[in-house]
């Protein structure tokens, strides 16, 4: 029996413990946010927050996982207003949607590190999510839109 | 196309609606069920008592913006706003039509009138219902957010308290549509519906289906394309704990049929492990002696070959043209595949002889349709046994056109009662095609010794799409998938000839999107930027030469030149290069600029796209899907395409496949032309022009004309 | 832009400067007790010299802020930077692909707990260094993280350094065994950690 806390909330799963975190949370758990793209941390469809770090579950391992505090997309914010949802909502980020959950999880990393990115920073913390769409422009107008919501919010709070 | 005479289809099926996907007037998605007393003014609008009011979308939703495009052109006419509405996904039913499919960038442009007659026919029996009741004329009444007002004396309807009685009136044939200038949606920017679910998470793809009971597989195909099962041994994987089967299943791409070995399981991973200890042996049928490099050679040499006739204006042959005013250059461009994000899967389940099929799909008609090369054709149920329902899409580009790996699941599906999830892997979705075809261009021009252009000359020289989808195809004709657009270009040279030479290929071809186009523009339009060189002149004035008449590539081309201040000079070391190009779907041109560094590596500064539509629905949309296309476009150029190497593809994920990223993406300014001309495509138009315009911005900077995709940015 | 057509993804031995206790790293070269036989110590410097510079090793010593890959050495697809720990910035953070143990397929991560670059502040360039200049740089505690000799003698134990020998599927080894190089390793340092003259 393998523990997760996805969410903040506690699962308990029978599974091989080499079963990467991406088949468990789609497939035992239902959490379906999170996308298989290339099996191999190429393409940045399956990231998940591990104790906060924006880890590939396409390679980590449930051994890794077990035990570990993690976030998925479905739980990056309640309703979804995380400030870059917000952002990527004004901006109509995506086309076919398929890449944003592992975008958005990435990003939020960056935001978090760094409130106020530059498009070097934005490269540096993204490079690693491919859009097939193409819709990068709009990724990088959204993450700078998502810094000044965030400064709002903290100057409100 | 015409509209439904039936007031409302007696049966709603809503055993068949249960489980559609909903979405509030929030944006979440919700589990629609059928409320009694629903009212239909065609099969696309449903209006209920309780005012509830659904639009359904019959186009594909993958990216392109269809889930919102196609509802508004029936809302704008319905007068009701898009949050006043539910947009449902249609599922290939019968009375919503054939054309429930997207490809060709077509769902707009073809719909465009005929979907505002069906909002405004609805509105109009809406109208006459609320006249009646008040026994007034119809005349002095208007409808506005889904209520009909009476002007003189300010009373009002809800849709819904007039539903009943607008149903049992005629809908009238031909409706009158609103003035443009009154229009509250069509042409102003607003928010897709389908973005929210994108960005939580809520948005369901085909591979996220999940289904009580459902089981796992994945298929093994033959690396070497083109060969088939020998044996296979699963006594080893069957041990592996949540194994449940392995058997052959057959997969059917346009004339070819592959057989595989399936392996069903209780999860993937598991399916996964199975994968690792069974025991295939292939008969590769001699197709292993297979490489790209042989192959490219066999193509230069087809360039020698006179070929089929396609366009022929004047004579090219009979023109006085002296050698030295002659221009020859050949262009190559190798196969690749679509890549789409989320890689090819399907859910099927054969149950009491009925077949139930959850798919990313981009021909939702094909799958329940009757035509005589729909799903039915290949997997042995009539259309009624056969029920869809369509997911958002991961990305098709092309690639879901195809039901091959609906095909497969449905034979996976054969082997048990439960419903089944076919994943490929992203390594099975990049090597087993169909891809675009290696497409090779052989160009000729020549000019008088007054300096006029007089010949042009293009010719293919590539697969035919349609001998990879008929067994019994007409190798006497020319395939015109794969000589579109480059005889309709609106450059006027007397003397044009267009040709086709057919090359053998095993390897089931796919059109990618904007199909040939994103290949033949490259040569045609770096080729007219070689003659403009070749004639001393600079490429935008060279190309407005050739353009004495109207046209909307005149039009284009003039305001490009104005936008990108073509005509104010650029540093040394930079460059700038036009293209256009007008084909079935569209018609856009780009500017690209580019500076040549140091290190001889060369960036791209700016591109410039105009995009000529006709008529626009979200302007915010279409930019995304130019951008979009730019930077597939720009991918195609430099990124590695799809190599053979002893009958396999070489390539096998991102890391030897990759896709351009954030970094490498450069900065993009779209403009939108909408003049009220003839209605033209969005999602396919941006990609051609892009890869020769950068070419011809690098000829610019640098000297070095690029004849080759994929070219390195960077000089030698 | 990069066009990465190998097959081969990261290779990467990492020296991971662990710093000592207080006590050792305070410890002056001229503490230890060393031989003095340069031409033993050179010697063997020039086997570790080959072990440095191979793909497992360099890959992550590299001369920019960006790691490399492949037994070609290319520049790491989707250009992850060091950051200021050589732990990666933001969401490119080296343990988001790269596991504990190497994840298994001939193309996935490889993986160490330990997996980084040197850091920002001592970022000990192997890539384009002359063996003279590596060693130089190698024994100067003002470059290789405060490291006194027996801390240095130690260092081919690291795990992640022991990580080069076991690269996990597709990648090749570095030229000579763990073994070898470590008693290469400690021949240069026991002999004095003589540089090669800078032509060699």
């Amino acid at each position: 029996m393998i523990t997760l806390t996805i969410n903040q909330q506690p699962y308990q799963i029978e599974a091989d413990p080499d079963m990467p975190l991406l088949w468990a949370l789609r497939d035992l758990i239902g959490l379906t946010g999170t996308k298989y793209g290339c099996g191999v941390a190429q393409c940045g469809a399956c990231v998940v927050h591990l104790n906060g770090e924006a880890v590939r579950s396409c390679v980590t391992k449930l051994s890794r996982a077990a035990g570990q505090k993690i976030v998925t997309i479905e739980g990056l914010s309640k309703n979804n207003d995380h400030p870059l949802q917000l952002a990527w909502n004004e901006v109509s980020v995506p086309q076919c949607g398929y890449c944003h959950s592992g975008q958005l999880m990435s990003a939020a990393v960056l935001l978090r590190e760094n409130p106020n990115p530059t498009d070097q920073d934005i490269d540096n913390a993204m490079a690693g999510n491919i859009c097939r769409c193409g819709t990068y422009p709009r990724i990088r107008k959204a993450i700078h839109l998502a810094a000044e919501l965030q400064k709002k919010e903290g100057e409100a709070k | 196309m015409k509209i439904s005479r039936r007031h409302f289809i007696k049966s709603t099926g809503t055993a068949g609606f249960a489980l559609w996907l909903g979405l509030s007037a929030k944006g979440l998605p919700q589990k629609h069920t059928a409320g009694s007393a629903l009212q239909h003014f065609s099969p696309f609008i449903r209006i209920e008592a309780n005012g509830k009011i659904t639009i359904y979308n019959t186009k594909p939703e993958m990216g392109q913006g269809t889930f919102q495009s196609f509802p508004s052109l029936i809302a704008e006419e319905l007068e009701v706003t898009l949050d006043q509405v539910t947009i449902l996904q249609s599922n290939g039913e019968k009375e919503l039509g054939t054309g429930q499919r997207a490809g060709g960038s077509a769902s707009i442009r073809t719909s465009y009138l005929a979907m505002r007659k069906v909002g405004a026919a609805a509105r109009e029996v809406l109208i006459l219902a609320a006249a009646n009741k008040w026994n007034v004329t119809p005349e002095s009444c208007y409808a506005d957010r889904a209520k009909v007002i009476h002007k003189p004396s300010n009373k009002s309807f809800t849709y819904g308290a007039l539903v009943e009685d607008a149903s049992k009136l005629e809908l009238p044939k031909e409706p009158k549509l609103k003035d443009p200038k009154n229009f509250n949606i069509l042409g102003k920017s607003s928010k897709r519906p389908d973005v929210p679910l994108k960005t939580c998470g809520k948005a369901e793809f085909g591979i996220d289906v999940r289904l009580p009971e459902m089981l796992y597989a994945l298929v093994v195909r033959c690396p070497v394309i083109g060969g088939t099962l020998k044996t296979f041994d699963a006594k080893e994987a069957l041990k592996v704990p949540g194994v449940k089967k392995v058997a052959a299943v057959e997969r059917i791409v346009g004339k070819y049929h592959y057989t595989g070995v399936a392996i069903i399981a209780d999860s993937y991973w598991n399916a996964l492990q199975g994968r690792k200890k069974l025991r295939v042996q292939w008969d590769t049928k001699g197709y292993e002696t297979f490489n790209s490099v042989e192959y490219e050679a066999q193509l230069r040499k087809l360039g020698d070959e006179e070929g089929l006739t396609d366009k022929n204006i004047g004579s090219v042959e009979t023109a006085q043209i002296l050698p030295e005013n002659e221009l020859e250059a050949f262009y190559e461009t190798p196969m690749i595949a679509h890549h789409t994000l989320e890689p090819m899967n399907c859910v099927a389940q054969i149950k009491d002889n009925k077949l139930e099929i959850w798919t990313s799909t981009q021909v939702p008609s094909s799958v329940t349709g009757t035509g005589a090369n729909d799903l039915h054709k290949y997997v042995g149920f009539t259309p009624e046994n056969i029920k869809l329902h369509a997911k958002f899409i991961g990305g098709g580009f092309g690639r879901r056109l195809y039901m091959d790996y609906i095909i497969e699941a449905v034979n996976v599906a054969r082997l048990t009662d439960k419903p089944v999830k076919v994943i490929w892997s992203r390594e099975e979705t990049t090597q087993q095609g169909p891809f675009r075809p290696m497409t090779f261009s052989k160009m000729k021009a020549g000019f008088s010794t007054a300096g006029k252009l007089m010949t042009f000359q293009h010719k293919v020289i590539s697969p035919s799409y349609f001998e990879s989808f008929q067994a019994d195809y007409d190798q006497s004709k020319v395939d015109s998938i794969m000589v579109e657009g480059i005889g309709e270009q609106a450059y006027e040279v007397p003397n044009l000839k267009t040709t086709y030479v057919r090359a053998e290929c095993h390897v089931p071809v796919a059109a990618w999107r904007s199909v040939t186009s994103s290949t033949l523009a490259f040569a045609h339009e770096c080729f007219i930027d070689e003659l403009a060189y070749k004639a001393g002149k600079d490429p935008m004035n060279f190309r407005l030469e050739l353009l004495s008449k109207p046209s909307d590539s005149k039009k284009v081309l003039l305001k490009l030149k104005e936008l990108s201040s073509w005509d104010t000079p650029l540093p040394q070391g930079t460059g700038r290069g036009v293209a256009i190009w007008d084909f079935f779907a569209g018609l856009c041109g780009q500017v690209v600029e580019v500076s040549h560094h140091k290190d001889k590596s060369i960036t791209i500064d700016r591109v410039i796209a105009l995009i000529d539509l006709g008529e626009v629905v979200n302007p915010d949309n279409v930019k995304n899907q130019v951008e979009g296309s730019i930077i597939m476009g720009l991918t195609a150029a430099i990124k590695p395409g799809i190599t053979f190497k002893n009958g396999e593809v070489a390539e096998h994920n991102f890391y030897d496949n990759p896709l351009l990223r954030i970094h490498e993406s450069p900065k993009i300014e779209v403009h939108i032309l909408a003049d009220g001309g003839k209605i033209k495509g969005v999602g396919e138009p941006g990609l051609p022009p892009f890869a020769p315009a950068l070419a011809n911005a690098i000829f610019a900077a640098t000297g070095t004309r690029f004849r080759k995709m994929p070219f390195q940015l960077k000089t030698e | 832009m990069i066009m990465s057509i190998i097959l081969t993804m990261v290779g990467v031995m990492a020296f991971a400067w662990r710093s000592g206790s207080k006590k050792e790293a305070m410890l002056p070269l001229s503490a230890l007790p060393l031989k003095k036989d340069s031409i033993a110590s050179v010697k063997a410097f020039e086997k570790v010299y080959r072990v440095l510079m191979s793909p497992r090793c360099m890959n992550c010593h590299p001369s920019g802020d960006i790691p490399l890959q492949g037994d070609d050495s290319h520049l790491h697809e989707m250009f992850p930077k060091r950051g200021k720990d050589g732990k990666g910035l933001f969401a490119m953070k080296c343990g988001n692909c790269h596991q504990p143990s190497n994840t298994p397929g001939k193309h996935s991560p490889p993986g160490n707990a330990e997996w980084h670059l040197p850091p920002a502040n001592m970022k000990m360039v192997f890539q384009g260094k002359s063996a003279a200049e590596l060693a130089k740089q190698l024994i100067d505690p003002k470059q290789n993280g405060n490291k006194s000799m027996k801390q240095l003698l130690a260092h081919s134990e690291d795990g992640l350094v022991r990580w080069g020998w076991k690269p996990g599927e597709g990648r090749t080894l570095p030229p000579m065994s763990h073994a070898e190089f470590k008693k290469a390793w400690e021949t240069w340092i026991n002999n004095g950690a003589y540089a090669p003259k800078s032509n060699q």
